[in-house]
């Protein structure tokens, strides 16, 4: 027995050494280059500015770094997590509140390990499991165009997390569990194309953060890397070459809606159309069609179109098609259309549309309950508001339409239950 | 082409619509333009947005709720009790109006509309409104915020909205009942 007490007592000691190593972060592996310490030259810097705008833009870290009109790059923009609210923080050069004292070395550990000048963990919205893979040639290029905006004296928004997400040093565990491994070396049999492409997905553009479910601790499953996640109560589809497909694109098609965010298959909605508002339409055509070619594991880029077959129509029973068929030409017809094909420039056509395709009737029940608020895309294309019908139809009513749209334009099984509406009306 | 149609009744403006064909696909709008001769729901964009062409239901409990009519089909209101702005006011037995609605007369007296395009629709807007006032009371304070919160959604070309928003409030500090305290 006595033995017994001291086995446990040696064991549960061990686990308490490991957890405080982990802790201290005796485990943490820094992908950032010892050279990175010296600093970069004025001259270079200045050179470096302009590449690093366009960096700065694939990679998308306006959107998040300032809020909804707020001061360019001051952050303050809420992020909700499972934990709380995370608040972006203020990376104009501002020597108080922003980066202004913050060395290339600091940039660059904040970027790709998630530790912030001095030794302070950022919490992983920063997207730094992806950034961890950038170049350290296009982290000098976004720090040298940071350090050229304008200093922003706005002071940091505190966050709002729970205990113990709230102690920062407690990332160390984050890290150790979720940070990918090494890098892997390229894939010579790749074309230029393709590692393009990989590097703007996995990377800059870091698709997977939001494509990719997470575990119980909010790392991404890499094992089901972009195969498609649930965030803020819509889904971010699969964008897997099958997951594509099945949505009716082909990789010119993906590009296209990439550039303008309108596509036969719907409008960009929810988080996509910030990602296209502040990055993907302003990226180059060639990275758009690099980007399209990984995701479709293509060598080359196309330019032909050959979207997918249409899906084919699954028979309902007739008293639900009936009365299904009548909410639509009452309630959605008169604007996407007796045969769902939409009106160009102003309304989506439903019968090639992605919700309606979806393994999930999640984001369709979503947009029919809450609506879309109007929407203006790059060029003079414009997106006219989808109205909420929350108030003129029953739960049961939007799962027949559901089902009905679903079974009749995206070949899917009308499986969608009353009850799932009623928990998405509640904002579940 | 003939259009497949389907029965729909309906009562409007108290007078019953029992049974007419009408096709499946029309809309609310053309409904009433085409089949009733109620010209006076206006449309405007046609996409649910400048709510010109709103109509009242009315519910079952009494309670008032605007409907926009451009981008709902006819067969949508089958069953359903609906007032069109011809039916706001009082009418002799041949059908004529004898006395406007105390909200019409507002409207008129505070100059509120130029071309009067959007005003069938801010008569239902702000019906509805007073409507929901007299069920829930609201302060003197909040008065004004509800006011803009409730015709927030109708476009006017004209007038710049204040015209419409004092007649509202005129017409909201004269009738009792409508605000607490
Ligand atoms: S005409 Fe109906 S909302 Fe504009
Ligand atoms: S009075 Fe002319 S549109 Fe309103």
């Amino acid at each position: 027995m006595h033995k017994l007490i001291w086995g446990v007592a040696i064991v549960a000691g061990c686990c308490a050494l490991i957890a405080g190593a982990i802790f201290a972060g005796l485990f943490e592996k820094s992908v950032v280059a010892k050279g990175i310490e010296q600093p970069l030259s004025p001259d270079r810097m200045k050179a470096l500015a302009a590449k690093g705008a366009y960096v700065a833009v694939t990679a998308d870290c306006y959107a998040c770094h300032t809020a909804k009109g707020g001061a360019a790059w001051a952050g303050g923009l809420p992020i909700a997590t499972p934990f709380g609210t995370v608040y972006s923080t203020n990376i104009s050069p501002d020597k108080e509140n922003g980066i202004g004292n913050w060395t290339r070395a600091d940039f660059h550990r904040a970027l790709r390990d998630g530790v912030g000048k001095g030794g302070s963990h950022l919490y992983p919205a920063m997207p730094y499991a992806s950034y961890r893979k950038m170049t350290p040639d296009d982290v000098d290029a976004v720090y040298a165009y940071l350090m050229s905006r304008e200093p922003m004296r706005i002071a940091n928004r505190k966050n709002a997390l729970t205990f113990p997400f709230n102690i920062r040093q407690s990332l160390t565990f984050w890290n150790l569990l979720s940070l990918p491994g090494e890098e892997k070396a390229a894939d010579n049999a790749k074309s230029a194309i393709w590692i393009r492409g990989q590097y703007l997905v996995d990377a800059l553009g870091h698709c997977g953060e939001c494509h990719t479910p997470r575990n119980l601790m909010q790392g991404m499953q890499h094992n089901k890397y972009l195969k498609g996640a649930l965030l803020e109560g819509i889904i971010a589809p699969d964008i897997t070459k099958e997951g594509l497909v099945r949505m009716g694109f082909d990789a010119p098609l993906l590009a296209g809606f990439m550039k303008s965010g309108i596509s036969a298959q719907g409008a960009m909605a929810y988080q996509m159309f910030d990602v296209v508002h502040f990055s993907t339409q302003y990226m180059t055509d060639e990275d758009l069609s690099a980007l399209s070619a990984y995701l479709f594991d293509l060598d080359a880029a196309h330019d032909t179109s050959v979207p997918p077959p249409a899906p084919k129509p699954v028979e309902l029973a007739p008293a639900l098609a009936a009365s299904a068929h009548t909410t639509y030409r009452n309630l959605c017809s008169a604007c996407h259309g007796a045969e769902g094909q939409g009106i160009p420039h102003v309304v989506v056509p439903l019968s090639t549309n992605v919700s309606l395709r979806l393994n999930d009737a999640r984001n369709l029940v979503h947009t029919v309950l809450h609506g879309v608020p109007a929407q203006k895309f790059p060029g003079l294309e414009r997106m006219e508001p989808m109205p909420s019908f929350k108030d003129k139809l029953t739960d049961q009513e939007v799962a027949d339409l559901a089902n009905w749209m679903r079974a009749v334009w995206g070949g899917r099984e009308p499986t969608f239950k009353p009850e799932g509406v009623a928990s998405i009306r509640q904002g579940k | 082409m003939t259009l497949a149609t389907k029965k729909l009744s309906l009562t409007i403006n108290d007078r019953v619509i029992d049974r007419i064909d009408v096709p499946y696909t029309m809309m609310m709008q053309d409904f009433l333009y085409e089949y009733l001769n109620l010209t006076g729901s206006r449309m405007g964009c046609g996409q649910g947005i400048c709510n010109a062409c709103t109509v009242i239901v009315e519910k079952d409990d009494g309670s008032l709720e605007e409907v926009q009519t451009c981008t709902i089909g006819a067969h949508w209101f089958e069953g359903k009790r609906v007032r069109t702005v011809e039916g706001h006011g009082s009418h002799d037995a041949s059908g004529a109006i004898t006395k406007l609605s105390p909200l019409q007369q507002a409207f008129i007296e505070h100059f509120s509309f130029q071309c009067g395009y959007c005003t069938p629709g801010f008569v239902t807007g702000a019906t509805v409104f007073m409507d929901q006032l007299k069920r829930k009371p609201i302060a003197r304070a909040e008065l004004e915020q509800a006011i803009i919160d409730a015709l927030d959604k109708h476009i006017c070309r004209c007038t710049g909205y204040v015209r419409y928003h004092e007649a509202v409030r005129d017409l909201v500090l004269k009738t009792p009942g409508l605000l607490n305290g």
